[in-house]
């Protein structure tokens, strides 16, 4: 099962005024590692044509990639609101 | 004069229990919950025992959500072509307590329900940003710039302690802290998963795995539990050796480990119904922070009290215990008037007393051994060649086990007085 | 100002029951029926630029108390939930009905902000109803609204383009999902708003004759619930000088007619 089709079984309730997590596109462009893009459970980081592609939407918020990145690009905090992830077995 | 005797955030099993406590015991008490239904961010990766769960809820074996009751416990090397399991069966773990398995949505709702039914003031679907000092005292919590006083704090916001983080009063995690735990729920009748796991009833099957096929120096090490119509498997991965192999995907390890073909049979024809990823705490007593101070305790995941020594994961339970610690130290606190660090300083007794930080400390490097290199590569080789060689017919006169196991060693990739160093080093901290 | 809110189960969490074909909800969760956040957000904006207070109603079982108290926590300033036994299974003629009588009971009232439809049955009729029973106008599938020299000024999207609207209170108004960005709720107002509580309001309070209301009262019935076949498109790559034959194709299966022809 591709990991795209395990992330759609999921409900989200997204928040579209608030991404709860940012990068840095400038720390991004010459990270030598990406390890981001391995760690993230739910490859929310992907490189595209060498570039660092990060979407807030299919985060699980388990905070990985907040440790993930040594380089300091990930800012990191809670959503907001009752938004993101609503697990329904856990 | 504080708005409320104590604010506790987050609604898992440490931040309940301890409103738990708190409200009925008298104190007025905010539970405040990021998620709404509360539980509906959380995840298990391990088993309830629950002892401690009666100081607060007394008939919670009758009326949680639990799944199954744990009669069957697994432990296996999984390696690309094997599985090399010990099941331990007992009647003895029938009537002793091995705990429950639980799915945390329901569980939790089920905690943060008897909070506020004990007169707690139940708030979800709120993040706390962060909380409130003054004088360099903790004062209270801070959301869109309100400020909701009370007299003591208690962070039990699980493994990803933003609140304690953005506050200043832990450390951020890292990768010596805590591994990637990835998880699904897989729906599978009843009665299937009684015949798969040779179960009855209600019981039910917990295993534990080391995932010895993964490669380039990746560890991961796995579970396989039974609820009553679905099996939570899951991935727990070391941080740091990802980071350095950096060409492995997480989810992709998860993959691997469902679709062993030693584990898949137990998993076909179920329908995967959720996927789910969590921090896991494993960074031993190294990790645990500064517990109490003017003000604050730290309580569960949050506070880094959790433990795996490879056959017994403990997260839950510690986090109950720790909660209902730190609501007996605020219910004292308010008696004697007094929140202040020296005060608090009995939730972090009453840890070292019972035996959350106990197991912590006599476990003291455990880390080191279930990420180590024996565990995950050498063992499980060791272990297939002697099976392999032992159980296939040649025809040729059969070997002695000592013959095997030491040309088994040979091919392990360790050398002999590598494999006993680490050995006795894993001994001693088992 | 009043809000008439639904709770309604998550339309993510809701699945078709692939024997039976009825809806299965066992597993969904009640949130707010979403452009019914919308509709509270109309009416915080104009809260914020006029003051005011807003008042929740909604019908439902004792659990759609938690969405009401999280409009609260909003900013909206009181709830009311209309909950009853007899009030059970009513169409959206009884819903209306009962929840008019509800909005004349809490009195005074100007503009009552209503989500377009729920998800939960989607037919938009309960905020027109209401508007029908209270005998006011009614602005529906608006996308925004202020006040203006004590008129309503409303945007209305409709499918030719925006028509302004302008009206006097008291005037219901139906908001449309992608109105506005429904803001979060505060911890600060959460906590009053579970200290003030949520007003029950049953049957007897209603004073409403039973035949009107619940199932005794509606007069719909549900004949069948299906899943249309899903009917199989077909495609092939052409030329683009194979298009007159296409066409002539297209004309024989009777699938497009030509101007001759009509």
């Amino acid at each position: 099962m591709q990991i795209e089709e395990k992330l759609s079984l999921l409900n989200y309730k997204t928040d579209k005024g608030y991404e709860h997590i940012t990068v840095k596109p400038d720390i991004c462009a010459v990270c030598p590692d990406h390890f981001c893009t391995f760690a993230c459970p739910a490859s929310c980081y992907t490189l595209i044509e060498g570039k660092l592609n990060f979407k807030y939407e299919d985060c699980v918020e388990c905070g990985t990639c907040f440790f993930a990145c040594s380089h300091g690009s990930v800012a990191w905090s809670n959503p907001k609101g009752g938004h993101g992830v609503k697990y329904k077995y856990g | 004069m504080s708005e409320f005797d104590a604010i506790v955030v987050g609604a898992g099993p440490a931040g309940s229990s301890s409103a738990i406590k708190l409200a009925s015991s008298g104190l007025s008490v905010l539970l405040v919950e990021r998620a709404d239904p509360p539980g509906s961010k959380n995840v298990s990766g391990g088993i309830l025992w629950g002892n401690e769960l009666a100081k607060v809820i007394p008939d919670w074996e009758k009326n949680a959500p639990l799944e199954r009751f744990v009669v069957s416990k697994g432990t296996g090397l999984l390696t690309d072509d094997s599985l090399i399991s010990i099941d331990f069966r007992s009647k003895k773990l029938e009537n002793n307590k091995t705990g429950y398995s639980v799915l945390r949505a329901k569980f939790d709702q089920f905690l943060a329900n008897k909070a506020k039914a004990s007169g707690a003031t139940l708030v979800t679907g709120v993040t706390v940003d962060k909380v409130a000092f003054k004088d360099r005292k903790v004062i209270g919590v801070e959301q869109e710039g309100d400020v909701i006083s009370s007299d003591v704090v208690i962070l039990a916001e699980g493994a990803n302690p933003r609140v304690a983080i953005d506050s200043g009063l832990r450390e951020p995690i890292g990768d010596r802290d805590v591994a990637i735990g990835i998880k699904e729920v897989i729906r599978l009748p009843e009665t299937t998963i009684n015949e798969r796991f040779n179960l009855r009833g209600s019981q039910g099957y917990a295993g534990e795995y080391v995932l010895g096929f993964l490669k380039d120096g990746v560890k991961a090490g796995g579970f396989l539990y039974t609820n009553k119509e679905t099996i939570s498997i899951g991935a727990v991965i070391n941080a740091a050796d990802l980071r350095a192999n950096n060409s492995t995907y997480s989810y992709n390890i998860m993959e691997q480990f469902v679709t062993h073909p030693f584990i898949a049979p137990y998993l076909e024809g179920g329908k995967v119904e959720e996927y789910s990823a969590h921090l896991v705490c494993e960074g031993g007593i190294k990790s645990v922070p500064r517990l109490s101070g003017d003000g604050y305790m730290i309580a569960g995941d949050s506070a880094s009290l959790g433990f795996s020594n490879g056959l017994v994961i403990q997260g839950m339970n510690y986090a109950i215990t720790s909660g209902i610690a730190a609501a007996e130290a605020a219910i004292e606190a308010k008696t004697k008037g007094n929140f202040s660090a020296a005060s608090l300083h009995s939730y972090d007794e009453k840890l070292a007393l019972n035996y959350v930080l106990e197991d912590m400390k006599n476990f003291k490097g455990i880390e080191g051994v279930t990420w180590s290199s024996l565990m995950h590569k050498a063992v499980p080789r060791i272990a297939e060649k002697v099976f392999f060689d032992m159980f296939y017919e040649t025809g040729e006169p059969k070997r002695h086990l000592s013959e095997i196991l030491l040309e088994s060693i040979a091919g392990s990739g360790m050398s002999k007085s590598q494999l006993i160093l680490e050995a006795y080093r894993a001994a001693r901290r088992m | 100002m009043i809000i008439l809110m639904k709770q309604v189960p998550d339309a993510e969490e809701i699945f078709i029951d692939p024997v039976k074909f009825t809806l299965n909800r066992s597993q969904a969760r009640g949130i707010i029926n979403p452009s019914d956040e919308n509709a509270l957000e109309a009416a915080l904006k104009i809260k914020d630029s006029e003051g005011g207070e807003i008042t929740v109603i909604s019908m439902g079982p004792p659990q759609a108390e938690n969405a009401i108290l999280e409009c609260m926590g909003r900013g909206a300033d009181r709830g009311i939930l209309i909950t009853d036994r007899v009030f059970a299974a009513a169409d959206t003629y009884a819903t209306s009905l009962t929840i008019a009588a509800a909005v004349k009971k809490v009195g005074d009232f100007d503009i009552i902000f209503a989500g377009e439809s729920t998800t939960d049955s989607g037919t938009g009729h309960v905020g027109p109803g209401v508007a029908e029973f209270l005998g006011i106008d009614q602005v529906t599938y608006t996308v925004s609204s202020r006040i203006e020299a004590g008129m309503l000024i409303a945007e209305r999207e409709l499918e030719d383009g925006i028509e302004v609207v302008s009206t006097k209170p008291p005037v219901l108004v139906t908001v449309l999902i992608n109105a506005n960005l429904p803001r979060r709720s505060r911890l600060r107002l959460k906590i009053d708003a579970i200290k003030k509580g949520v007003e029950k309001w049953d049957h007897d309070s209603l004073n409403l004759p039973p035949e009107w209301v619940g199932i005794k009262g509606s007069p719909t019935l549900v004949g069948a619930l299906k899943i249309p076949e899903e009917r199989k498109r077909e495609s092939r790559p052409i030329k683009l000088d194979e298009i007159p034959v296409l066409v002539q194709d297209l004309v024989k299966k009777g699938i497009i007619r030509t101007g001759d022809e009509a």
